[in-house]
């Protein structure tokens, strides 16, 4: 009974709503479009966030990192996997490559030393690296302006280095620099070839050289390396992957420490945090604006239908039931506005995700917490954007119900009856 | 830059490779600066002012990784002009530093080039050693940097001025002068104007290195600390600089101090 009873207020409030169709359209068209507005910011902040997190991850750091846990943050040239030990490397790259979702994992060694020729001398962060399994990881091979991939005997320089020392591809250069066992290290390389990732940071300042040239250069043996970088597909499974890694690794050496992105860049990070959460704030507002339109015209709605309350409340209608119809006629307004809206919405996004807007034409590329954005609009699927827009889209319909609700409950019988 | 290869933290020096000067008067001297110190410190001055010298000297460093002694001729001139080379290990033999002014340049030989070490690499490490290239530079610099004043004067217990009558020198920067200590406190007995120790602090006040003097003996005809040890206080690492022989008044001139000569090997 009571469910024939419910089904009945429904009903009612289903009809009440389709009264004035011109009111009720325009009402939901408002709410669909907070919701479409809603489902698209967060997509396209997801997009912006995500891209960021790659542009942040894919130039050079990987989305995932060994280390020795004394290495960070001071870099220090003796404080490499496994310590003073040195670990097998082969068996370290054979196991990383075993683990799923690692699409890639390059072994480094850093040091800090000078790039000179002719009068030009400038300080370099020097980067030994596997020219094989470097391109899975980092962006210097796809950013090659002119020549290739160091090999033996070779350096790959940034285009402002190159620029400040003035050499070119087939140069000689002298690199110096401090070894491991307090000697000088020295010797002749010559450019292999340019990179430009565009940001200052890198161009200005890394060269690449082969993992061995610059172990011997600064007198490592071959066991030795300051990190291994690692590629995971999806960003947002940095995390677990991580885990996994460390898993695996755990017991090759002592000490080491393996770090998803989100702890290496901790500012990166931060940043993409906050963006998350201006979203809901955002989404928040425009629904807040939402209710206040909707209550009004739903508060319209119930004065234009006073003498019908007094009608019912006088037929013997419990106040509780009165007000029940008002509330449904409000949930079922966000329901209507939200099918309409997911129908806008869903098509959208999934052409803009198809067809990224690139706005580099207008604002050229800039960088960011040192990753270079290219300003290419896109959406990123989640669900979170739309069910939290789609909850607060059914919460403001029922929210800006209620205040018109109460009204109608107040309607007393009598005299909305005599007077009109 | 955000790397760092693990050297000790740089700063100025007065280095005793190039003349064993406490301090070198150059360039306009400030109001803020106690002129008795200034006094003091140009007649210890005037005794090596444009003097020529050469040194056989060992410099043993010892840090966390590693220890290693160099072996090394130095020669200079004033304090504007200084070369240095090193005879052993064989692996380095024939490197060679040149400084004239405030310019410091590297000769290597392993790959026949010389290389001028760029203002950004100053404060790095001197052949692994806990000199930085900004002390070869900045010595004679001091007192166009800095603000001297006699903090302490009289007998002083303890450390290697036991019992000596000294006089304590405290620089502070200057407004605008390039430097990277917050301040230096130098120690030098009265008696024989001889410095005892040195000790450098940051900005925020903190010890940061601290250069002791000691082995006082006549070479070359003056007497001068034999031995110099720096060390950074966090932590045990050190460098000593001992003088084997030493030699005043060659009769050097400045075109000694050449890129020529810097590469030129014994």
């Amino acid at each position: 009974m009571t469910q024939a009873w419910g089904r009945l207020w429904w009903r009612i409030a289903w009809r009440n709503l389709w009264r004035n169709k011109r009111r009720t359209l325009l009402t939901a068209s408002a709410l669909s479009f907070g919701f479409v507005a809603s489902v698209l910011m967060i997509g396209l902040s997801d997009g912006v966030v995500e891209q960021m997190i790659q542009n942040g991850t894919e130039l050079v750091t990987g989305q995932i990192q060994i280390h020795d846990q004394e290495f960070l943050p001071e870099r220090g040239i003796h404080d490499t996997l496994g310590g003073s030990d040195g670990i097998d490397l082969a068996g370290l790259l054979a196991a990383l490559d075993e683990v799923p979702l690692v699409s890639g994992a390059a072994p480094r060694v850093y040091g800090g030393g000078l790039v000179s020729s002719g009068d030009e001398t400038v300080g370099a962060i020097l980067m030994g690296i596997d020219p094989l399994r470097e391109p899975n990881v980092s962006a210097f091979a796809e950013n090659l302006v002119s020549g290739a991939m160091p090999g033996p005997g070779q350096i790959l320089v940034g285009d402002q280095l190159a620029d400040d020392v003035e050499v070119d591809v087939g140069d000689e250069v002298v690199l110096v620099a401090p070894a491991a066992d307090g000697s000088l290290g020295n010797d002749l390389f010559v450019v292999s070839g340019i990179f430009s990732l565009d940001t200052g940071l890198m161009d200005g300042a890394y060269a690449l050289l082969g993992l061995e040239d610059l172990q011997f250069l600064m007198a490592l043996p071959q066991s030795r390396i300051h990190e291994v970088a690692m590629k995971v597909d999806r960003t947002r499974d940095s995390n677990a992957v991580a885990e996994e890694v460390g898993n695996a690794v755990q017991s090759m050496a002592p000490g080491l420490l393996v770090q998803p992105w989100s702890e290496f860049l901790p500012q990166l990070y931060f940043f993409t945090s906050l963006a998350s959460a201006s979203n809901l704030v955002i989404a928040g507002m425009i629904f807040g604006m939402a209710v206040f339109g909707v209550a009004n015209t739903m508060l319209i709605a119930t004065y234009e239908r006073r003498r019908e309350f007094a009608v019912v409340r006088a037929l013997g209608t419990a106040r509780r039931s009165v007000g029940l119809t008002v509330v449904c006629e409000g949930i079922l307004l966000g329901a209507v506005s939200l099918a309409a809206g997911v129908m806008i919405a869903l098509p959208l996004m999934a052409w803009i995700h198809a067809h990224p807007i690139d706005l580099s034409r207008w604002v050229g590329s800039y960088s960011m917490m040192g990753s270079s954005v290219r300003p290419l609009v896109t959406v990123e699927y989640s669900w979170d954007g739309p069910i939290f827009s789609g909850l607060a889209l059914v919460v403001t319909g029922l929210a800006s119900a209620l205040y018109p609700a109460w009204k109608a409950v107040r309607v007393p019988p009598a005299d909305a009856l005599s007077s009109r | 830059m955000r790397f760092r290869a693990r050297l000790p933290p740089g700063g100025r020096a007065s280095l005793l490779l190039f003349g064993p000067l406490v301090l070198a008067v150059g360039g306009p001297v400030s109001a803020q600066t106690d002129p008795r110190a200034l006094a003091i410190i140009d007649e210890v001055d005037r005794l090596w002012r444009g003097e020529s010298s050469q040194a056989r000297v060992s410099m043993a460093i010892e840090t966390e990784n590693w220890s290693r002694t160099l072996e090394l001729d130095s020669w200079s001139l004033g304090t504007e002009y200084s070369l240095i080379r090193v005879l052993s290990p064989a692996r380095e033999a024939g490197t060679a530093t040149l400084k004239v002014d405030d310019e410091v340049w590297n000769y290597l030989p392993r790959v026949d080039r010389t290389i001028k070490v760029p203002p950004s690499m100053m404060v790095g490490s001197w052949m692994g050693s806990h000199f930085t290239n900004d002390d070869l530079v900045r010595e004679s610099r001091l007192i166009e940097d800095y603000d001297i004043i006699i903090s302490f004067e009289g007998v002083r217990e303890g450390g290697a001025g036991d019992g000596q009558d000294v006089w304590e020198f405290t620089m502070t920067p200057k407004p605008e002068a390039p430097v990277i200590w917050g301040k230096i406190v130098q120690e030098v007995r009265k008696a024989d104007r001889m410095p005892t120790w040195a000790r450098y602090y940051d900005e925020d006040g903190e010890l940061v290195r601290q250069m002791s003097f000691s082995g006082y003996r006549e070479m070359g005809g003056r007497l001068v600390p034999r031995t110099m040890t720096v060390e950074p206080s966090d932590s045990d690492e050190r460098t000593v600089v001992t003088y084997h022989e030493l030699t005043f008044d060659l009769g050097l001139s400045q075109d000694f101090f050449s890129l020529r000569n810097l590469r030129a090997r014994n």
